[in-house]
């Protein structure tokens, strides 16, 4: 178990470097500079600036000091934000990202379990056909369309709810639920294929057939394993909800991580990028390890594979 | 709470219900004196030293106070100094300040200023617009490191005299000083704070607000400045300052009431305004030219009458009123029409098909081999209708344009570089035709896009930016601009409209051509 550990922490260092620096030598190769705009500024202007941030030396010995000073955990200066460093421009914005992620991730889960169960133990009824085509609805509605949709109807015509910015924890609503709705439809339509799976597993028959009452067998025997599928979706779901959260700050103008990663790379801000870069590697990575480590843990197949292979 | 329960308890009867009620009423109003406007993004900075956005630009405004300002119309008034004076010569300027303090109640001095203008023009102070003051005497050859700040040629006379020496005459340096670049900074402040003077709870300024909070992405809040000179006239009690994501999200935020004024909404509602909002929809032109530049360099735009024949296939017309439908104003000088006194001598320029196709045949394109060019914007909807549109009327005499976009910051990066045929070009900012003018000069670097050269046209800006009196100095700027403009190095089409949406409860919010609005200007009913 250690050994896989190392070896899984080791392999997340070296994906993390790498990304860095393809992240690093990506943004210096994209056209047009932090200072670049229709106004070309006077070359003693732009010397000044150059040397401010350091942009005059060579890319080597930038990318050098950048990952030096990494290691020390700064992320230097934003350029373009001049009056914050980088880490309290992230210490800003990744509550709220998070928070929304979350909620999101919640929503997901409330709407879609139920929602999936109930499909499968009413298979082929008229209400799995309306759950069922319900969910490929909701697959295809991603949150660019609902944002703007729920603003119009719950902010502006009904003005239930706030149509952006974060004043106030109501105004967390309509962005979690957007977000939420593709994925519960995902969850669900997961849910419902495990749990008819599961449904004609002899152990279920059996238990059926010894006249165990539904909402028993459902709690007790179907639900458990049919949640397997489902736990192993969150990883890598929890992941894109955090990524994901870009286009919903930018919908309900949410002071979230997103929106300083999207506007950084239109302003060429450098180490802004580079920073919501290392957030959302390490994040991802973060993630992936821990469902990697569970797997181990958990699944048998898994472990006596990894056995064989080091054997 | 228990307060409120007390209070509750006590309010029986008529007479406390009516106390209950007037209470209500005047904590209401206590919140309408608070103004909420939406940003088009966050600041990336409020030192006025380093700004580079107009979005920082409207919010310093409030904050500080020039030397000169602008009146609720737009006009160069009188700011920090009372009254000035110009030497015959038109080099030396002098300011006599009023009476006014910085927002601890310290007193502003001539002294400040000097502090100031040298900071902006540190090196390292790494201002981004530090060169809006290059007309200051060794101003540029301090910014450029060979000289100490100390030799900038502004001092103080006494603490209520500032002099500004320049190194040529430059009628419209009032304008120039009201940029945040002129702006005073508070020097007791900074050498006590050093970089986080910028911080709310260092934050001290000398305009008609000052900071109270700023949450990154979130709001810019500002207060009542109780130390400002005319503060009896500053009617709101503060301010917010909103980013929002894009024009869509602020459109929907102030239909919702959670904004009073917003900068952009998309143009595509304008119609449905028109009818729903009329009181609240406020379009304005603003002081702009937007452009095509040929790369004169270069074939097939080295040939004059291939640059006319693509100019005389532009209708200006429709593009304004069928295309952007925004009340924009088409123009064929590089000066936009509002700029007072100015008075452009450049042809009109209307469509005449038959005399572009001709011209086209003279350079030696026909039906079979015709002129193909590739047309570059930069992405956006409304450039993408105009250039589409463009390309079509191209199209009527026979010029085959492809179109090419790309993001603004790429888009300009590759006209400074002049890989480009024909592209999209946008000049904003002041009220004086030189400033547009000089676009085309030789001398000003790649921001001449397209490279155009002419002696003759040299020589008349030249004349012209060494000349006092400002009627003299425009009639060559009218001559230079004839003479560049009858050789199509650009084509000038229009001047933007500005969209804002302002709540009727607002009131002293006048258009004007800046699109600059301040807040002490402002009440709110």
């Amino acid at each position: 178990m250690a050994r896989f550990v190392l070896r899984r922490i080791a392999f997340m260092l070296i994906t993390f470097w790498v990304v860095i620096s393809v992240a690093f030598l990506l943004l210096r190769l994209a056209p047009g500079g932090p200072f670049d705009g229709d106004r070309r500024m006077p070359p003693e202007v732009e010397a000044n600036l150059l040397n401010a941030y350091n942009l005059d030396e060579p890319l080597y010995i930038q990318y050098g000091r950048y990952v030096w000073d990494l290691l020390r955990f700064d992320l230097g200066p934003s350029i373009k934000h001049h009056d914050f460093t980088v880490s309290e421009l992230i210490a800003a914005g990744l509550p709220v990202s998070l928070t929304v992620g979350a909620l999101a991730l919640v929503i997901a889960l409330v709407l879609g379990v139920p929602i999936g169960s109930i499909a499968a133990f009413r298979h082929n009824s008229w209400l799995d056909n309306c759950l069922s085509s319900s969910t490929t609805f909701g697959l295809a509605l991603p949150p660019i369309v609902t944002g703007p949709l729920f603003v119009l109807l719950f902010a502006v015509m009904l003005q239930w709810l706030p149509a952006g910015g974060m004043d106030s924890a109501s105004s967390l609503i309509l962005p979690s639920i957007a977000l939420a709705i593709p994925h519960a439809a995902a969850i669900a339509k997961l849910m419902r294929g495990s749990c008819i799976d599961t449904l004609g597993q002899n152990h279920i028959l059996t238990a059926r057939s010894k006249g165990l009452n539904s909402v028993r067998l459902a709690i007790h025997h179907v639900l458990p394993s049919a949640m397997i599928p489902v736990l192993s979706f969150l990883g890598p779901a929890a992941a894109t909800l955090i990524a994901g959260s870009l286009v919903i700050e930018e919908v309900f103008s949410l002071p979230g991580l997103g929106r300083y990663f999207v506007q950084g790379a239109l302003n060429r801000d450098y180490t802004l990028v580079m920073g919501g870069v290392v957030v959302y590697a390490g994040l991802i990575l973060l993630l992936n390890f821990v469902v990697d480590t569970l797997y181990f843990r958990f699944d048998p197949r898994i472990r006596s594979q990894k056995q064989s292979e080091a054997l | 709470m228990i307060q409120l329960r007390r209070f509750q308890g006590t309010c029986q009867g008529s007479t406390a219900a009516l106390l209950c009620m007037l209470l209500a009423s005047s904590i209401l109003a206590n919140e309408l004196s608070s103004l909420r406007i939406g940003s088009p993004g966050d600041p990336q900075t409020l030192d006025p030293h380093r700004y580079t956005l107009n979005l920082e630009e409207h919010i310093l405004k409030d904050m500080f106070l020039g030397l000169t300002t602008m009146d609720a119309k737009g006009a160069i008034v009188p700011g920090s100094a009372a009254s000035w004076d110009v030497s015959s010569d038109g080099l030396v300027w002098t300011f006599h300040l009023r009476d006014n303090a910085w927002s601890d109640g310290a007193p502003v001095r001539a002294e400040d200023f000097v502090f100031s203008f040298q900071r902006l023009l540190n090196p390292e102070t790494a201002a981004p617009l530090a060169f809006f003051l290059y007309g200051i005497e060794n101003a540029r050859e301090i910014n450029g490191g060979k000289v100490e700040p100390t030799e900038l040629g502004v001092s103080a006379l006494d603490t209520q005299t500032l002099e500004i020496r320049l190194e040529q005459p430059f009628p419209y340096f009032a304008e120039r000083l009201f940029y945040p670049t002129g702006y005073p900074v508070p020097q007791h402040v900074i050498e006590k704070h050093g970089s986080d003077w910028i911080k709310p709870q260092n934050w001290v300024s000398n305009g008609p607000y000052s900071l109270s909070d700023w949450k990154p992405q979130q709001a810019v809040e500002l207060q009542r400045n109780p130390h400002f000179f005319d503060l009896e006239n500053v009617r709101i009690d503060s301010v917010k300052y909103v980013p929002v994501a894009d024009a869509l999200a602020g459109y929907h935020r102030f239909l919702a009431d959670e904004l009073d004024i917003v900068g952009d909404f998309p143009a595509g509602e304008i119609e449905s305004l028109r009818e729903s909002r009329p009181d609240s929809l406020r379009l304005s032109s603003l002081l702009s030219t937007m452009y095509l530049v040929f790369n004169v360099t270069e074939p097939p735009f080295d040939d004059v009458r291939v640059r006319r024949a693509l100019a005389l296939a532009i209708d200006r017309d429709k593009l304004t009123q069928k295309v952007l439908r925004s009340d924009e104003i088409g123009n064929a000088s590089m000066v936009p029409p509002m700029v007072p006194g100015y008075k452009s001598v450049v042809e009109t320029n209307s469509p005449d098909l038959a005399l572009a196709r001709s011209l086209l045949k003279q350079a030696g394109y026909t039906e079979e081999e015709p002129l193909k060019v590739t047309l570059r914007y930069f992405t956006g909807s409304e450039s993408k209708q105009v250039h589409v549109a463009i390309a079509a009327m191209w199209q009527e005499i026979g010029v085959q344009a492809s179109l090419h976009h790309t993001e603004l910051k790429v888009h300009f990066s590759d006209l400074h570089s002049g890989d480009f045929e024909v592209a999209q070009a946008g000049w904003f900012g002041e009220n004086n035709p030189e400033h547009y003018i000089e676009l085309l000069w030789s001398q000003i670097g790649s921001n001449n896009y397209g490279r155009y050269q002419s002696a003759e046209f040299d020589a008349l800006l030249e004349q012209a930016k060494n000349t006092v009196g400002q009627k003299a100095r425009e009639k060559l700027l009218q001559q230079a601009e004839s003479v560049a403009l009858n050789e199509f190095p650009v084509i000038p089409l229009y001047s933007v409209t500005v969209r804002n949406l302002v709540n009727p409860r607002v009131g002293g919010w006048y258009t004007n051509p800046r699109n600059s609005h301040g807040v002490r200007y402002m009440t709110l009913k």
